[in-house]
């Protein structure tokens, strides 16, 4: 019986992809443009940076699609390759405006996600979005990609201890929003349980 | 300070595996605010798992332009192609120095080859001559030879006269005879 492209893991399509076939790069990109969408989006000030981002970095990954090792997961290495672009951009646009930068000023949680969005079936990454940048990355590349801390910290350029603290406080940090019925709770009232603890 | 260690073991748990330590297990069952943080940290995995497909259902599609030409070269060889082109561009000053290097080596190394005027018949003569000096040992070096040979083969008369006049006696004694047997060939 012949596989369908959809039923290729990302490792087989990136060989493919970097035997030359458009069709299994195209597959990868399909696959991974929302999520890539999702993960840099708290990092940059509109939903337009994110998808130019992703756009950047799909580009990136076709450029370099030869160094590729099938030995690495296909995920860890496109969520580095983001994550450099990602901190590339913000320092250039802070070079254009003459502000200096520090890697904590890309940590800004991002102001306009996970207001009033609470009650449906995302509730709880909408959440997530709202910790800040590092950990709503940790949570995403933990429990979104499934990744292993010693793949989180290739990603980042942290180590193992940092991101396991990181995924510590932002579990923490997620707990103390979630009320008695484990759902999220609203903004002043989950303050004033943060206040009560 | 027991529900800060508690609640960090309990995350520790959830990434590595390792079993919550029994003074943590002891807390946790006492203290509520744990025992709610217990249970959130491991629900909050699978929901997280669960909500992510819907999540990302709702965030708006968008075209995304995988590569610049419509039938790419093999990803591979283009990687490769590229890396020389540009390591040709980014370098051109040391490129440009070593090819300067190369000719001028080899200009120099013709000119001292192609300028060396070919020998003469008298300075054939004249080198057959000196290599015949050479290879003719003086006569004084013979003596010397003969000098630095002469107490080995001393010491082997000495040697041979105390045999040969061993085996006469061993001959008249035993009433035998020894005969000289001929020098073994070397192997």
């Amino acid at each position: 019986m012949t596989e369908t492209i959809a039923e290729r893991t990302d490792e087989e399509l990136a060989r493919e992809a970097r035997a030359g076939s458009r069709r299994s790069f195209d597959e990868l990109a399909r696959r991974y443009k929302r999520r890539l969408f999702v993960y840099l989006r708290p990092r940059l000030g509109s939903d337009e940076d994110a998808e130019d981002l992703v756009q950047d970095t799909f580009l990136k990954l076709y450029r370099n699609i030869g160094g590729y090792d099938p030995a690495f997961k296909f995920s860890t290495w496109l969520y580095t390759s983001a994550n450099r672009l990602a901190i590339d951009s913000f320092r250039r646009r802070a070079a254009e405006k003459g502000q200096p930068v520090a890697e904590r000023d890309l940590d800004i949680p991002d102001p306009a996600a996970g207001v009033g969005e609470g009650s449906d079936a995302s509730g709880l990454w909408k959440e997530a979005r709202t910790l800040g940048g590092d950990r709503f990355r940790v949570l995403w590349l933990r429990y979104g990609e499934d990744l292993s801390v010693e793949e989180i910290a290739a990603v980042l350029g942290r180590t193992r201890l940092a991101v396991r603290v990181l995924l510590h406080r932002a579990r923490t940090s997620l707990a103390g929003r979630l009320g008695p019925d484990q759902r999220p709770m609203p903004r002043t009232a989950a303050a004033g349980q943060a206040i009560r603890d | 300070m027991w529900c800060t260690l508690s609640r960090w073991l309990i995350s520790r748990t959830e990434d590595t595996g390792k079993s919550l330590p029994r003074f943590a297990g002891r807390h946790v069952r006492g203290c509520g605010a744990c025992g709610e943080f217990a249970r959130t940290a491991t629900t909050l995995s699978s929901r997280l798992r669960s909500e992510r497909s819907a999540w990302l259902a709702g965030v708006p599609d968008f075209a995304v332009e995988s590569g610049p030409d419509a039938t790419p070269m093999p990803a591979a060889k283009a990687g490769a192609h590229e890396q020389r082109r540009s390591w040709l561009a980014l370098r051109p000053l040391p490129v440009a120095a070593a090819a300067t290097v190369i000719v001028a080596g080899a200009l120099i190394l013709f000119q001292v080859v192609l300028k060396e005027p070919a020998p003469t018949t008298e300075d054939r003569a004249a080198a057959m001559a000196s290599l015949k000096t050479i290879t003719s040992a003086p006569k004084g070096w013979q003596g010397v030879v003969r000098q630095a040979e002469s107490p080995l083969d001393e010491e082997r008369r000495i040697l041979e006269k105390s045999v040969s006049s061993a085996v006469e006696y061993l001959q008249a004694r035993l009433n035998i005879r020894i005969e000289r047997r001929e020098p073994q060939k070397p192997l």
